[in-house]
């Protein structure tokens, strides 16, 4: 939960990342500069090595940048120490990955909620037992993420976003290892999320499908942002896509 | 976070089994001396209660007091006793005396019935049951001079029967008594195999060689006195340098006194479970640093969603509590049937010494204690790792460590190596106090130092046999080759482990294999045909007549010892019979030991102090103070610090102990029949003297070495299974990790059976290598061991061989021995499900 009162949930300036040094350096963020409005769902595209994924590990303080700022609400973190940077997560991000979303050795439920004990904060059981409840995971809470498909698994995970109410919502390809059907369903869920718990989700993807789910969808190219498109749909995503030579 | 160690402890506990078992072995041996320890101590607790139950105040000379009184010098008189009986609250006096340095002789009345064991106590028989604690089997009490009670297992064992003469030796003289009756000492006659007997008053007296007044008291009070008051009041009757004390504070001083020994038993098994434990810490370093790659990802998904890097530290240090508790408590269990089995079987050969086995509280504080300590501080280091971990390492697709160079663990490991060397120098042969520190610390950080070494030394090595490997194993031997070169740290405290149980046993065996052939050498010079000492104390004068006076002896030397005071220093003094001990045995002395005439020779303590042959000695002793001549130098520091002729001695000092005497044959006599003549002749009067032929002794001395070495190894033998198990564990678990590598080689054909040997060839390599390196390590600081004791009169370094080329085998063996499970673990893996695993 939150204080702040601005409409942006996160934002960055100037923000530049290289990776290496000297002749070997690559510029992965070059000038990136964006605000990402609260209780929407922002999808960021672009063509590998454009820059996306770095993008949302810069903004959720995952990864620093090399020159520039970035904010999540009010609080500026490119000037915070790692311990400070770590708390932020703690308190305002929520992540879902690609894969390997879950810690092994604990229950569905126990995953849910770790968030939650790391940080030593209760459990808001009517909250807990709302998003079980529409993500559909009643029966699953006792299982291992071993026991879980594929799908079950990345919604546990979208449930963990959830629990803490956090800021905003760091989904860095969610779909990405999921059947379509699957995957539909957790974009709907997401979608669902935005609309009716005004949560902020950002997310990165190259689906043209998935990023269809958005209400907003940044195009990446060589570090720098070379378009963006309100209320997409997938053909439209698509064309888009075609010309950036994708 | 609590939650979260302990659900993958549990999630996957395979890979901490054999962390567990290593910590619980050493912990196990930890408990198992303690409770040992234990039950011996309660065991004599019991008995000096049992001694103490029936009386009420002992009034004994004070062992803390400055007067001494001599064996047959009693401290009360007649006057005395009465004194104490007129005492308010007394009712029985009982004034005892007792002989305890002699032997009873088996039935034959040759040799002593037990041989170098247990004690034979001898009292006078005063028909007070409180007092006598014994009461009457069989035959009746002693009544008249010459009559004798034996416990019933003294009974038994010695095969007699009422009627039968029972003899006690001194070591001069026997004298026999008329067995009138069998005893029981308090119920159940424990006596923790000591032989008890009960002679009349007046025989007492005479066998202790004339003792005079009394050497206890002991006092039984009316029930309703306060024994303190009482014990007090006899107190202030008492002559100087005695006391009277209850029975019950006596029974809990003696107790008090036998723990204080049995600390030392402590000390010593515990310095060996902790080499063990310093070798498990190998391997808890190792499986928590593996675990932590493996998890790699898992801590960076935990960073990313807000976990701390301290929160990360203590998930794992948790882990290592739970991990150490358990194996604690596990080792505890097993060192207690540890426990009981060795006293069960001690038991089966001694008779009953022990009290129950319990579980004292000592043994579960240090079980316990070294357990988890040891666990935690293992588990640091890879915690600090993991808390440093990322989060961007959650998004890395496969969970592969950066390398990191080894450059800082070679200056590290370089520095060490030689400040562990230096400190071994200055401790081994500089003159300093306490050398033993100095040698004990150097010896810590130069295994430390090696070990971090190892990983650039040892691995490439490995790496360097790939085409040896390859030529014998095919490519199964280039892969195994490859994967001791992948992960070198790894490797190096798999192979480190083994490195230091071997380095410990090769250097005893290099040390005890140098003392044998420095014994051997001493008696190559030897001349002489028998070697005789006493059985406890000093060789009587007497016997050496008796064996002077038997055809074919040609020569006997006498060897003693004695104090004196040089310099206002107590000195040992050695007596030689110089001229007849000339040339039967090789005096490592500069000139010969028959030079030493009226002078003295020093050995090298009193060089050091600054005497030189031509200098003036002057000797104190309670004979006089005399000047002597240094006329020589004793070149090895022995039990003496000077040596003067036999007659010489007798002029300082009248108590000279006689140690030895050494017998030359004529050279016409047979040496068989000359031995059994000497044996028969001193079987008469002193059958406590020991006649033994230089191979006997020297077999003897061998013997003993070798038990020494025996004892050691059996003790080091856990660190071995340690680091044996160690090398099983670091094998499991890069099996575990290489599964989707091990899935792709069986997917693109190579057999099960290879598999198998690829993994044992590994497991070999690693136990040969650090056995090896042991073995390099432990005979050169053996040899350094030796040398500088080279003034003790080591001749020179042995290098066993022998115990070298059989640790190799075995260390072969055990690598075999290692690889089974993991290899077996590898071979079964189903293909299908290896490729897909992350």
């Amino acid at each position: 939960m939150t204080t702040t009162t601005t409409a942006i949930a996160a934002s960055m300036r100037d923000g530049y990342k290289d990776y290496g040094m000297g002749d070997m350096a690559v510029r992965a963020l070059d000038g990136i500069t964006v605000d990402i409005a609260r209780s929407e769902f922002t999808a960021i595209m672009g063509p590998s090595g454009s820059g996306k994924s770095t993008l949302l590990h810069t903004l959720a303080g995952l990864d620093r940048l090399t020159h520039g700022e970035s904010s999540i609400g009010d609080t500026v973190i490119t000037s915070l120490s790692e311990a400070q940077v770590t708390e932020v997560r703690r308190n305002n991000i929520g992540f879902v990955f690609q894969s390997f979303n879950l810690i092994p050795s604990l229950t569905g439920s126990e995953n849910i909620t770790l968030p939650l004990d790391i940080a030593g904060t209760p459990v808001d059981k009517e909250w807990f037992d709302n998003i079980i409840g529409i993500l559909g995971l009643g029966d699953r809470l006792t299982h291992l993420p071993a026991e879980l498909s594929g799908g079950q698994q990345q919604r546990v995970a979208v449930a963990r976003a959830l629990v803490s109410r956090p800021e905003i919502i760091f989904a860095d390809e969610p779909s990405g290892n999921l059947d379509s059907t699957s995957g539909a369903e957790l974009l709907g869920f997401m979608r669902r999320a935005v609309k009716e718990y005004k949560q902020t989700i950002v997310m990165v993807t190259h689906d043209p499908t998935a990023a269809s789910y958005a209400d907003r969808i940044l195009f990446l190219e060589d570090g720098q942002i070379v378009d963006e498109m309100r209320e997409p749909t997938a053909d439209k995503v698509l064309e888009r896509m075609k010309q950036m030579g994708h | 976070m609590l939650r979260l160690a302990f659900k993958s402890v549990r999630h996957n506990p395979k890979r901490l089994i054999l962390t567990a078992i290593a910590v619980a072995l050493g912990v196990s041996l930890v408990a198992a001396t303690h409770i040992f320890t234990n039950s011996l101590s309660s065991g004599f607790g019991a008995l000096f209660e049992d001694i103490y139950d029936s009386v009420d105040v002992v009034v004994e000379a004070d062992p803390d007091s400055d007067i001494e009184f001599e064996p047959t010098e009693g401290a009360f008189t007649d006057a005395n006793v009465e004194d104490i009986g007129a005492v308010e609250g007394v009712s029985e006096v009982g004034p005892g005396i007792g002989v305890e340095n002699l032997f009873v002789l088996n039935a034959a009345g040759d040799a002593p019935l037990n041989m170098g064991g247990a004690p034979t106590l001898i009292y006078n028989w005063t028909g007070v049951p409180e007092i006598d604690r014994s009461t009457i089997v069989d035959g009746r009490a002693v009544e008249a001079p010459g009559e004798v009670l034996v416990d019933i297992d003294t009974f038994a064992n010695g095969d007699f029967a009422l009627g039968d003469t029972v003899a006690v030796a001194a070591e001069e003289g026997v004298s026999g008594y008329e067995l009138v009756g069998t005893i029981t000492f308090g119920e159940n006659n424990e006596l923790q195999t000591a032989n008890l007997m009960y002679l009349e008053e007046s025989d007492l007296r005479e066998l202790g060689g004339g003792i005079e007044g009394w050497q206890t008291i002991e006092v039984v009070t009316e029930e309703t006195a306060d024994n303190e008051a009482v014990a007090e009041e006899i107190g202030g009757l008492l002559p100087d340098g005695t006391r009277a004390l209850t029975a019950e504070d006596k029974a809990a001083e003696q107790t008090e006194a036998f723990d204080e020994v049995l600390q030392y038993v402590d000390i010593f098994a515990i310095s060996f479970a902790i080499i063990s434990l310093f070798v498990g810490a190998y391997i808890i370093v190792n499986t928590f640093r593996i675990i932590v790659t493996q998890r790699t990802r898992e801590f960076g998904l935990l960073r990313a969603i807000g976990a701390t890097g301290k929160q990360i530290r203590s998930v794992i240090l948790l882990e290592g509590l739970i991990v150490g508790l358990v194996a604690s408590a596990i080792g505890i269990v097993t060192g207690w049937l540890l426990a009981l089995l060795i006293v069960t079987i001690v038991e089966t050969f001694s008779g009953e010494l022990f009290g129950s086995v319990t579980l004292p509280a000592d043994a579960l504080l240090w079980g316990f204690g070294v357990g988890i300590l040891v666990t935690m501080i293992s588990a640091l280091l890879p915690a600090i790792h993991a808390s440093t971990i990322s989060p961007m390492e959650a998004l890395r697709e496969s969970a592969t460590q950066s390398k990191k160079s080894l450059t800082l663990r070679n200056i590290v490991g370089g520095a060490m190596t030689l400040i562990g060397v230096l400190l071994l120098a200055i401790g081994l042969f500089a003159d300093v106090e306490r050398a033993y520190v100095w040698v004990g610390a150097g010896a810590i950080v130069l295994v430390l130092g090696v070990t971090l070494l190892a990983a650039q030394v040892l691995v490439p090595i490995a790496y360097g046999m790939r085409g040896f490997l390859t030529s014998v194993f095919g490519v199964d031997g280039k892969l195994a080759a490859n994967n001791i070169h992948r992960e070198p740290r790894r490797s190096a405290n798999t192979a480190a482990a083994l490195m230091i149980g071997v380095m410990l046993l090769a250097l005893v065996a290099t040390f005890t294999e140098s003392l044998k052939s420095t014994f051997t050498e001493q008696f190559q010079g030897n001349e002489a045909e028998l070697f005789v000492v006493g059985t406890s104390g000093a060789v009587p004068q007497g016997a050496i007549d008796v064996i002077d006076d038997t055809d074919g002896v040609a020569t006997t030397a006498r060897f003693g010892f004695g104090d004196v005071t040089i310099d206002g220093q107590t000195q040992q003094l050695g007596a030689i019979d110089a001229e007849a001990a000339e040339g039967l045995l090789a005096f490592p002395t500069e000139p010969g030991i028959a030079d030493i005439g009226a002078g003295a020779f020093i050995a090298p303590s009193l060089q050091e102090a600054g005497y030189e042959v031509g200098d003036t000695l002057t000797v104190r002793g309670d004979g006089g103070t005399v000047d002597l001549e240094v006329t020589g130098l004793f070149l090895t520091e022995g039990d003496a610090h000077l040596f003067v002729d036999w007659d010489t001695a007798d002029g300082i000092t009248s108590d000279v102990f006689l140690a030895q005497v050494i017998i030359d044959f004529e050279g016409r006599a047979d040496v068989d029949d000359t031995r059994a003549a000497v044996e028969e002749n001193l079987a008469e009067e002193f059958p406590l003297v020991m006649v033994q032929s230089p191979g006997e002794l020297e077999q003897f001395f061998n013997s003993f070495i070798d038990l020494l070495l025996g004892v050691i190894s059996a003790l080091l033998g856990s660190a071995l299974v340690i680091a044996i198990l160690g090398v099983a564990n670091t094998q499991l678990l890069s099996v575990t990790e290489r599964t989707r590598e091990i899935g792709l080689l069986r997917a693109v054909g190579l057999r099960r059976r290879s598999v198998w040997r690829m993994i044992t060839v590994e497991s070999m390599v690693m136990a040969l290598f650090g056995t090896i390196l042991g073995m390099i390590l432990g005979v050169s600081l053996g040899s350094a061991l030796v040398l500088s004791l080279e003034d003790f009169g080591f001749t020179g370094v042995t290098i066993p061989w022998l115990w070298l080329l059989l640790y190799t085998v075995l260390a072969a063996l055990a690598g075999i021995l290692a690889a089974i499970w993991p290899a077996w673990r590898a071979s079964r893996l189903d293909i299908l499900k290896a490729i897909a695993t992350e």
